[in-house]
């Protein structure tokens, strides 16, 4: 069962063996407490979601917060009773220190829809105590040891088969078990007992086997609802993108193209999963970009039907390029930047309103003036190969109407609001007979509030007319 | 007691952001040189000033403007100038003759009013760009003062392009400027700026398509305002 912390709660309550494990908020509320059987629930809660206690769910769960938590370091495993233990000794610099990379694991977690007691210690052991008891973080050796000595003694696993005898003898910490004599200990409860409390304490040392993340990555996650909000699709898609920047730190790569499927429910006929594809010009491994990218590509998106999953793959990866950063940062950005500027616009505006100039060389103005998506690449030889060896030898009118408007003609002059006054030689421009394009004479004419035109007048008329004018360019 | 008598004598060496209201602002921010002296002297900092909100106000377009800031785009071409919502095509070549080489434009399209002020606002903040300059119609006050802000996060050259009726709106612009097309030249009205109120225009002559047939003609251009420095006494 997953109900992420971002959703409404709409009362539910965990069983396991028929006994109430956990409830949400609401059903507390309502007097619903741990232990209950399911007939008291009901009573309580006549509308409550009752569902059974899923392992398969929660270790998919712990394994996606621990691919999450591979940006932070390498060193992941899981321990037992759903904790992980994370090294990270080598990350502090990185990151800041201990209480900003607690708060950096606390808003993924919470990014991920649950909620986590994060403790820190020198042992992995003791910091396994400390967040199972949710005893806060001890950063040096003898605040571990007093913290550890005040902790209860049924903490440890195989201390609890014995809770009557530590409760008989008025054991009730660890700083009391330690006091206990150590071979009759060992007698009673077993060497497990002691070889905890001694990796606990730093007394030897442990050896863990770190997650490896998968060779490739792809995600899943099930929602609770049938969604249709942008919004709240976005907040799925985040579950999935922090997942993405773990793996992608964890192997070293840096995404270049991704898919984001959106699965719908199988009604009375299938529906095909909609599908996002994000491809990046620089590639990325962080998540900002990508939640910013994804954010305006849902925005325009319109569903057809609910979603009831979402599932992410990497599709294209390439080995992580640090960047170069100068000492003196350029005040305009890098090129990075300036690619995930053009990115972000195209993802709103759409690819084909995000234009760069590729002009070609031709004598008629209209197939010259070629613009192309941003995202294709020209190389900037290619575009001077194009252009005129001497662009001031033309004169070209800065706005090309998309279509050449006809002009009224009064006492034989062409008028477009005012009478125009042809001021220039003509330029006569004869190509493309292929496409049906005539003989065109090209003048600037001013009007008489003195603004310039770029007219042409067809050299033969059009079935059997006289020759036409028409207005074809505005001089900026 | 000469407290005050050294602000009579002198506001602007008490703090850079005051001035008498017979000179020009001294400029705090960074200024693009306008390229065209006659302009730049009736303008607060000598230039076009950058990461601000500059109105232009045209009766429609294709009167010159492009050509008035011909030479500020060829400074700042050596970042990316972003063309948003232009009123026709904009023509690669004719473009490339005001000095923008063709790699570093950008046209964007929008299909609504929200979207172009979301583009103007990402290019603003990005400030990766040389320059802006936008296209639009009309514009609510509230969006105005957005995009007045968003300029200043960055050092973007950023022009609003707007018709000429705008003029009796109110806008967060510190410099609007009208422009009027001329013989030969552009007429330029200053509706706003940091500065004394200039009611006479200003003709400012440039560079033409035509070929030389005839001398230009010769107009005096009216004396700059008086410098700073200059002291001016405030008659009780």
């Amino acid at each position: 069962m997953f109900t992420p912390s971002w959703s409404t709660d709409a009362g539910s309550v965990v069983l396991e063996q028929e006994r109430v494990l956990v409830a949400s908020q609401l059903a507390l509320d309502a007097g619903v407490r741990a232990g209950m059987r399911r007939g008291g629930v009901v009573m309580l809660l006549p509308d409550a979601r009752l569902h059974a206690r899923a392992p398969a769910l929660e270790a998919e769960a712990l394994q996606a917060v621990a691919l999450a938590l591979l940006q932070y370091t390498p060193q992941v495993t899981e321990g037992a009773e759903a904790t992980l233990l994370m090294d990270v000794g080598a990350s502090l610099r990185l990151f800041g220190g201990i209480r900003a990379l607690c708060r950096r694991v606390h808003a993924d977690v919470r990014t991920l829809g649950f909620t986590a007691s994060l403790a820190c210690a020198p042992t992995a052991r003791g910091a396994w105590l400390l967040a199972r008891a949710n005893a806060g973080r001890a950063v040096r050796m003898e605040s571990l040891l007093r913290r550890l000595d005040r902790l209860a003694v049924l903490l440890v696993p195989p201390a609890r088969p014995f809770a009557d005898w530590f409760d008989g003898i008025g054991c009730h910490t660890l700083g009391d078990l330690r006091r206990l004599p150590r071979p009759g200990l060992q007698r009673r409860c077993g060497r497990a007992l002691l070889d905890l409390l001694d990796a606990a304490y730093g007394l030897t040392s442990e050896l863990h086997t770190w997650i490896s993340p998968p060779e490739t990555f792809r995600a899943r996650l099930e929602l609770y609802d049938r969604i249709d909000d942008a919004e709240l699709l976005l907040a799925g898609a985040r579950c999935l993108l922090v997942q993405l920047t773990g793996w992608l730190c964890a192997r070293q790569l840096a995404v270049e193209r991704i898919t984001l499927r959106l699965e719908h429910e199988r009604g009375r006929v299938a529906r095909a999963p909609t599908g996002i594809e994000i491809v990046l010009a620089e590639p990325a491994w962080r998540d900002e970009h990508l939640v910013r990218l994804l954010r305006e590509r849902l925005a325009r998106l319109a569903l057809d039907a609910p979603v009831i999953g979402l599932a992410l793959e990497a599709l294209q990866v390439r080995p992580m390029a640090p960047p170069n950063a100068s000492l003196f940062p350029e005040p305009g950005g890098s090129e990075e930047d300036r690619m995930r500027m053009l990115e972000l616009l195209a993802a709103r505006l759409g690819p084909e309103n995000v234009l760069q100039p590729l002009p070609l060389a031709d004598y008629r103005p209209e197939q010259a003036n070629v613009w192309v998506p941003v995202q294709q690449t020209v190389s900037d030889k290619a575009r001077a190969a194009q252009l005129p060896p001497d662009v001031l030898s033309l004169p070209r009118p800065t706005w090309l109407l998309a279509r050449p408007i006809a002009l009224l003609m009064r006492d034989r002059r062409p008028f477009y609001g005012s009478p125009l006054q042809v001021t220039s030689n003509p330029e006569r421009i004869e190509a493309g007979w292929w496409d049906g394009l005539g003989t065109r004479d090209y003048f600037i004419a001013e009007g008489q509030d003195h603004t310039l035109y770029w007219v042409y007048r067809e050299r033969i008329g059009v079935d059997e007319r006289e020759p036409r004018w028409y207005l074809h360019g505005l001089f900026g | 007691m000469t407290c005050s008598s050294s602000i009579s004598a002198a506001p602007e060496s008490l703090h850079p952001s005051l001035w008498l209201a017979s000179q020009l602002a001294r400029g705090d921010t960074r200024c693009i040189d306008t390229g065209h002296l006659a302009l730049s002297a009736h303008l607060p900092g000598g230039g076009w000033p950058t990461g601000t909100l500059v109105d232009l106000l045209l009766p429609q377009p294709g009167i010159g403007e492009m050509r008035l800031l011909r030479p500020a785009l060829a400074a700042v071409a050596t970042r990316r100038v972003v063309l948003l919502q232009p009123p026709h095509p904009p023509q690669a070549l004719a473009l490339a003759t005001l000095g923008v080489q063709p790699s570093q434009l950008i046209w964007l399209r929008a299909g609504s009013t929200a979207d172009a002020l979301w583009a103007a606002e990402q290019v603003l903040r990005s400030g990766s760009c040389g320059a802006l300059l936008f296209w639009q119609n009309h514009v609510r006050g509230e969006h105005l003062r957005r995009l007045h802000l968003a300029a200043q996060a960055g050092e973007t050259l950023f022009f609003m392009m707007r018709p000429l009726a705008a003029a009796q709106d109110a806008s967060p612009a510190p410099l609007r400027l009208a422009l009027r097309p001329q013989s030969g030249g552009i007429e330029i009205s200053f509706v706003k700026r940091r500065g004394p109120q200039r009611d006479a225009t200003l003709f400012l002559p440039l560079t033409s398509y035509l070929p030389n047939r005839h001398a230009p003609v010769d107009r005096t251009t009216p004396a700059p305002v008086a410098a700073r420095g200059v002291h001016t006494q405030l008659v009780h």
